[in-house]
Formats: structure tokens, sequence, C-alpha cells
């Protein structure tokens, strides 16, 4: 993975696998504190402390498809994390979701840049119409705090029968989210 | 700034234009997006996708993407699926390779065999 907004469409794919019909993804860029934090919650099955050991496991792998058993997206991420002196855990409970929380010190050198947050964003709120996703992007600077909040199930609700692959709908999607993440300073991080 | 109030407006157009041809879907595409697929470009693969059914205003095709099927070694991975026809299954996709598509398969309904690693189920 070349950049952070990859492992971020890794991990949401993740949530969308566990079954989850809500996914709530935060992007904080805290310049005061030095942190990048992404935080991903969702409401699917959850893990068991085992599993959820298992899952930071290269050789671990749920799919079961799978002919050989890697499975490299959490252990990737979790290394990119620590790699810039940053942090990755983890919280889950059965039968009630999984809350993942990646911190990256922010100037440090081997960071990986955020990348195209809005692809990832949008391929994964159209791809997945059956999900309700809620995004919050956060920018605080010394100064100010700018937020940019992104509710589908809003949208959906206007909708109505209309999908969200609809050719306008995607141009309105894609606008929504560019200039969230202009308002909110994520263009380039 | 976009509003909810523009999606109103989309809404009434789209609804209007299902009253005239029926709000069928005609085809559906699944980009696979586990993490193999996502390390080798399966996000601008359905960026593309997206854009391409938006400029050519596709409103009888439907985008959804998919975790990983066993195919890591041909990822980026595209399913084509068409009501009554087989579902024919793309591989080693590129933006470059998407457009072809949309244009020969998702428009014109010619299958683009060079770049087809499966059929069927």
């Amino acid at each position: 993975m070349q950049d952070i907004s990859l492992h971020l469409l890794d991990i949401i794919e993740n949530s969308v696998r566990a079954g989850a019909k809500h996914i709530k993804v935060r992007v904080i860029n805290n310049v005061p504190e030095n942190v990048l934090r992404l935080i991903v919650e969702d409401d699917g099955i959850g893990m068991d402390s085992q599993t959820m050991q298992m899952a930071q496991d290269p050789f671990y792998t749920s799919k079961l498809e799978r002919e050989k058993k890697v499975g490299l997206g959490i252990p990737l991420f979790k290394q990119n994390a620590e790699l810039c002196n940053g942090s990755f855990k983890m919280a889950s409970e059965p039968g009630f979701g999984t809350v993942l929380t990646v911190d990256f010190q922010l100037d440090h050198i081997d960071r990986m840049p955020l990348g195209n947050l809005k692809d990832t964003l949008l391929g994964a709120v159209v791809g997945h119409s059956e999900v309700d996703f809620y995004i919050n992007l956060i920018y605080q600077s010394p100064f100010a705090t700018q937020s940019f909040l992104f509710d589908t199930a809003a949208i959906k609700e206007e909708l109505g029968d209309i999908p969200l692959t609809y050719p306008d709908v995607i141009e309105y999607i894609d606008q929504s989210l560019l200039e969230g993440i202009q308002n909110t300073n994520m263009e380039d991080v | 700034m976009k509003t909810l109030a523009d999606l109103k407006k989309i809404r009434e157009k789209a609804q209007e234009e299902m009253k005239l041809r029926g709000g069928n879907v005609r085809m559906k595409i699944v980009v696979g997006m586990g993490t193999s697929g996502i390390a080798m470009g399966a996000r601008e693969v359905m960026k593309t996708f997206l854009e391409e059914i938006a400029n050519r205003n596709l409103t009888d095709v439907l985008v959804t993407q998919t975790g990983e099927k066993g195919l890591s070694s041909m990822e980026p991975v595209v399913d084509v699926i068409e009501e009554g026809k087989e579902k024919i299954t793309y591989g080693n996709m590129s933006p470059e390779k998407v457009k072809k598509v949309v244009v020969e398969h998702i428009v014109n309904g010619r299958i683009v065999s060079d770049y087809v690693v499966a059929t069927g189920n």
C-alpha cells in the first residue's frame, strides 16, 4: 500500500465483510498534538480477543476462499503506523462491532501520505449502498478547528429509490467529498 | 456548497427518467476490493467506472465493491453481470482497460475477450 487512504479502504472492506450496517469513519489531523488519527467504527459481527490477536498475524486470514493462508491487511497497516512513532489499537466485542484507532506522528519523515481520501470514500460509499456511512473529517490547527460531516443515511433518505450509482448522484457525492476534504485541509497531508 | 436541496432536484429528474424507461438495472459491475486488489490498483479501477458512468450518463448500470474471490494473481478483478447471460470476469484491469470495457461491453454489448480471465460462475 502506498498511502494511508488505501489502508483505510482495506479496513472499510473488513467492516463490510463483518456484516456492518453502519460504519463511522473519522480522520483527524491534529497539528498542535502532531498526530494524524484514523478511527473506524463498525457494528459488524466483532471478534473475540483471540481472533483479534490472530488478525494481527500475517499468516492468519478469515477468508476461506484463499488458497494461501496469508492476511496482510491489518499487519501491514499496523507496521506502517508503528514505523513512524504511531500506534494501532483494536477493540472489539462479538456481536457488537469493532473499533480501530490508528495514530501516525504527523511530521514523521517516514509517514506515508494520506493519499486520495476522496476516491477511497467515494468508492466505499457508492460501492456499498447497503451500508450507512458517517464520515467526519477534522482539522485542528493551533488557531481553529474545521470539521466536515458526511452522512449517507440522510442522502439515501432524500433519494428514495434512486440508486447511489445514478450518474448525477455520483457527481454530487464526489463534489461534496471534495469540498469537505478541501475545507479541512486534507488534500496534501 | 452541495446541499440536500440539490439531491431533491436530482431525484425529480431521475424519477422522470425512470417513468420513461422503467427502473430496471441492465448491468451490474462488481469490482474486487480485497487487500491484494487494493494493492494492485482496484481503487483507481472503481473510480474510473464511476467516472465513466457519470460522464456517459449510464443510468441503468450498478457498480458495487466486494472482497476478493481467490484470483489474487489477476487483480484487479471485475465481474460484469447481465441478466440471462453468463457472468464475465475481467482480470489485470487498469483505468485504460476499464474505459475500453465500458465502451465495448457496457455500452455496445461486445465482450472484450482479451481481458477476460473467467466466464460463468
